[in-house]
């Protein structure tokens, strides 16, 4: 095979043995394409000698070293992660219970103040069935004061006794207004002692038109 | 072609689970292998050898790092070239940014070369134009040439077909070529 000077790109560029016997076949005729040749394996054969080789201990020793070190870092930041998930955990509950207690605090909050009106409501109609009782006590005052009546005594009695009751039944309530118990025990005292002034203020009037 | 490039699939995957688990014994099996021809790639890139052992140190961790994304789809041996190749270029690149680090060793006295026959003045010459060449045609010279990779092994390293890595050595040949007399 001829190979003209154009042609030795191409034999350069695929480089392969064969190319290359080809490539130096032609250069041995040709000045031109010896020196270009020439050049050629010169760089190649210079190239060749170009690895580099020199001894470094610590190489590894620095490479195994950073590596611990990265891999206890990586261990450390493991722990810390938990460490913060476990802390923002807490707070998150922490935060969670005081807003859930705080609501529930509220709660109790508006429940106690309509526990308070309630209370108010139900002092002031004592109140006023005090008053209304207190009024009728009075109506009731002069028959019990001239009558020697043995029914009148008793009523006096009785009356007597439902005043100790009441007062005890007060007693109790002012330690804790809330008893609703002592309350309904107030309410049917009274309603009894209405009851008796009611009978004795008739029994007057009767004896009266006797 | 050198032992460490006839590495067998399964060792592959053994040595980038060690690699990833960060196994003393593997690292130091991997440094055995491939060490010498990393430090040299690195030194031919960079020009020193402390920015050469800087270069596979990093090599190093950050394949401990992606180990675990290693898929098997190219060998370990050019893999780990791939993740040297590329640090040497942020190492260029940041040296690019503030030349005064780090300069050019012409003949670094610790440095061994595997044959003296050829004369010192050459391979200064050679290591001054190789110094001036783009990233890339430097690295296929660099591994075909100096390190005698095949086309095939750079093309796989450099994701690049085996005919460009060829053309690119032949274009930057030619280049040397017409520099070569000038620079003796």
């Amino acid at each position: 095979m001829t190979i003209r000077c154009e042609q030795i790109d191409d034999l350069l560029l695929e480089g392969d043995p064969f190319s290359m016997a080809e490539a130096v076949k032609h250069a041995e005729s040709c000045p031109t394409c010896h020196e270009t040749l020439a050049a050629w394996n010169d760089i190649a054969a210079t190239a060749r000698t170009m690895t580099a080789e020199w001894q470094s201990d610590m190489l590894l020793p620095r490479v195994q070293h950073l590596l611990r070190e990265k891999t206890s870092h990586a261990q450390r930041s493991r722990l810390w992660q938990i460490a913060a998930a476990i802390i923002l955990t807490i707070s998150i509950a922490a935060t969670s219970w005081y807003a859930v207690r705080l609501g529930s605090h509220d709660a109790r909050f508006d429940e106690d103040i309509l526990r308070v009106a309630v209370l108010d409501e139900v002092e002031q109609a004592e109140k006023s069935h005090v008053e209304a009782i207190e009024r009728l006590e009075r109506i009731a005052a002069p028959t019990l004061e001239h009558s020697d009546a043995a029914l009148m005594v008793s009523y006096k009695e009785k009356l007597l006794l439902l005043d100790d009751a009441i007062a005890e039944c007060e007693a109790g309530i002012a330690q804790n207004r809330q008893n609703a118990f002592l309350r309904k025990q107030l309410l049917a005292m009274y309603s009894e002692k209405q009851d008796t002034l009611r009978q004795i203020v008739r029994e007057g009037r009767d004896a009266t038109r006797r | 072609m050198r032992r460490e490039d006839i590495a067998v699939p399964d060792d592959d995957h053994r040595l980038a689970a060690g690699c990833a688990a960060g196994d003393p014994l593997v690292f130091e099996d991997i440094y055995r292998r491939f060490g010498g021809r990393l430090k040299s790639i690195a030194f031919n890139h960079l020009g020193n050898p402390s920015d050469a052992e800087d270069a596979v140190q990093e090599t190093l961790l950050k394949a401990h790092r992606s180990a675990s994304s290693y898929s098997g789809a190219s060998s370990f041996s050019t893999w780990l070239h791939r993740i040297l190749i590329n640090t040497c270029y942020d190492l260029m690149r940041k040296r690019k940014r503030r030349p005064e680090e780090s300069p050019i060793d012409d003949a670094p006295a610790a440095i061994g070369r595997t044959a003296v026959a050829v004369d010192e003045t050459k391979r200064i010459a050679l290591r001054r134009l190789i110094d001036r060449l783009p990233e890339q045609r430097r690295t296929v010279f660099t591994l075909f040439e100096i390190e005698g990779l095949s086309h095939s092994e750079i093309g796989e390293i450099l994701n690049i077909t085996e005919g460009n890595s060829k053309w690119i050595l032949f274009a930057t040949k030619k280049d040397l070529q017409k520099q070569w007399k000038a620079s003796l």
